[in-house]
């Protein structure tokens, strides 16, 4: 093994100090918040019960629909400000970017206060954009996921 | 088994005093530094997503910190320069690093002298010696070859030995 020079001797007196109380329960909180949905979809379970026929089709054209619903929503509004957003500042170059859908789940039926049903989609979107920095030349990707829900009120059975 | 949020609590918990450390060189106050590292671990966790909420590699998080870093610096630069006419009296002792001892005189000195340390070379003294990264890692972070980060990591150590002496010997002579 190497032996440490002088200097490396005096540095391993030095230790950096933890992380403050406030800045650890804040990133503790929002690790719980991050992983609560990841905790709920791994608790759901089969619950034995029999789900009509019917709604696999309704399902399938909802999902489909849902789709195209946000297609076109997406076709109209600017992109949100998320972390993924490329940097404000002129020294940060946008080389590419991309928003899209990984995956669409149908969470059921869900009541509203006022007693009509509405049938939820859950769409797990990805927006990522890689961002070249131009002093040092590195080109980074910065990525966001979020989760969507869309309902669309059912109005026949 | 253990959930992905406690097993990032447990990488935290190990890792954030480096990472902590390493956010310093990037902010002028430990909060803005805190949250850098918060920033950090928001971009690893939708990054790991992929890989199964998986705790980070090291380094890539030093990588995503010193972006974050010098998104923050520019930011900063022009607060600065905005505020430039206010005067703070702000002076409590801020430090980056904790001596085991107390009334350690070379380790106090050294601590002065690393936070003093120009930019490239600090980065490197703090990934390579508290970060516990190799030259290799330290190489993919900054987007430089090993053997710089290793020539930097040298001459870092060479400037510290340099500024400790020079210390002590002034403090010897007016003692």
């Amino acid at each position: 093994m190497q032996a440490l020079d002088p200097i490396e001797t005096i540095l391993a007196r030095l230790m950096p100090p933890a992380l403050s109380q406030d800045c650890q329960h804040d990133i503790d909180t929002m690790l719980d918040e991050l992983a609560a949905p990841l905790a709920e979809n791994g608790a759901a379970s089969p619950s034995g019960k029999t789900v009509p026929r019917w709604l696999f089709g309704g399902g399938i054209a909802a999902a489909v629909a849902g789709l195209l619903a946000v297609a076109a929503f997406q076709q109209v509004t600017p992109k949100s400000d998320t972390i993924a957003s490329a940097p404000a500042s002129p020294d940060f170059v946008l080389v590419s970017g991309s928003d899209r859908i990984e995956s669409v789940t149908d969470e059921g039926q869900h009541e509203n206060f006022d007693g009509s049903a509405m049938h939820a989609l859950r769409l797990s979107a990805v927006e990522e954009n890689n961002v070249r920095d131009q002093q040092s030349g590195m080109v980074v990707q910065i990525s966001a996921r979020r989760d969507e829900f869309l309902f669309t009120p059912v109005t026949s059975f | 088994m253990n959930s992905p949020a406690n097993e990032w609590k447990k990488w935290l918990a190990e890792n954030g005093p480096r990472l902590l450390l390493f956010a310093r060189g990037w902010c002028n106050s430990r909060q803005d530094a805190e949250d850098l590292v918060q920033d950090a671990v928001l971009k690893m966790w939708h990054h790991q997503a992929e890989k199964g909420h998986r705790t980070p590699d090291l380094p890539l998080v030093f990588s995503t910190i010193r972006f974050g870093g010098l998104n923050h610096h520019r930011t900063e630069s022009r607060r600065r320069k905005r505020e430039e006419s206010v005067i703070y009296l702000n002076d409590f002792k801020d430090v980056w690093l904790d001596p085991l001892l107390e009334e350690d005189e070379e380790a106090l000195i050294l601590r002065e002298a690393v936070q003093n340390l120009s930019q490239k070379l600090r980065e490197v003294v703090v990934m390579k010696f508290w970060g516990g990264l190799t030259f290799s890692q330290i190489s993919e972070t900054l987007a430089v070859s090993p053997n710089t980060a290793a020539s930097r990591y040298r001459y870092a150590l060479e400037q510290l030995a340099h500024e400790l002496r020079r210390i002590k010997e002034d403090r010897h002579a007016s003692a």
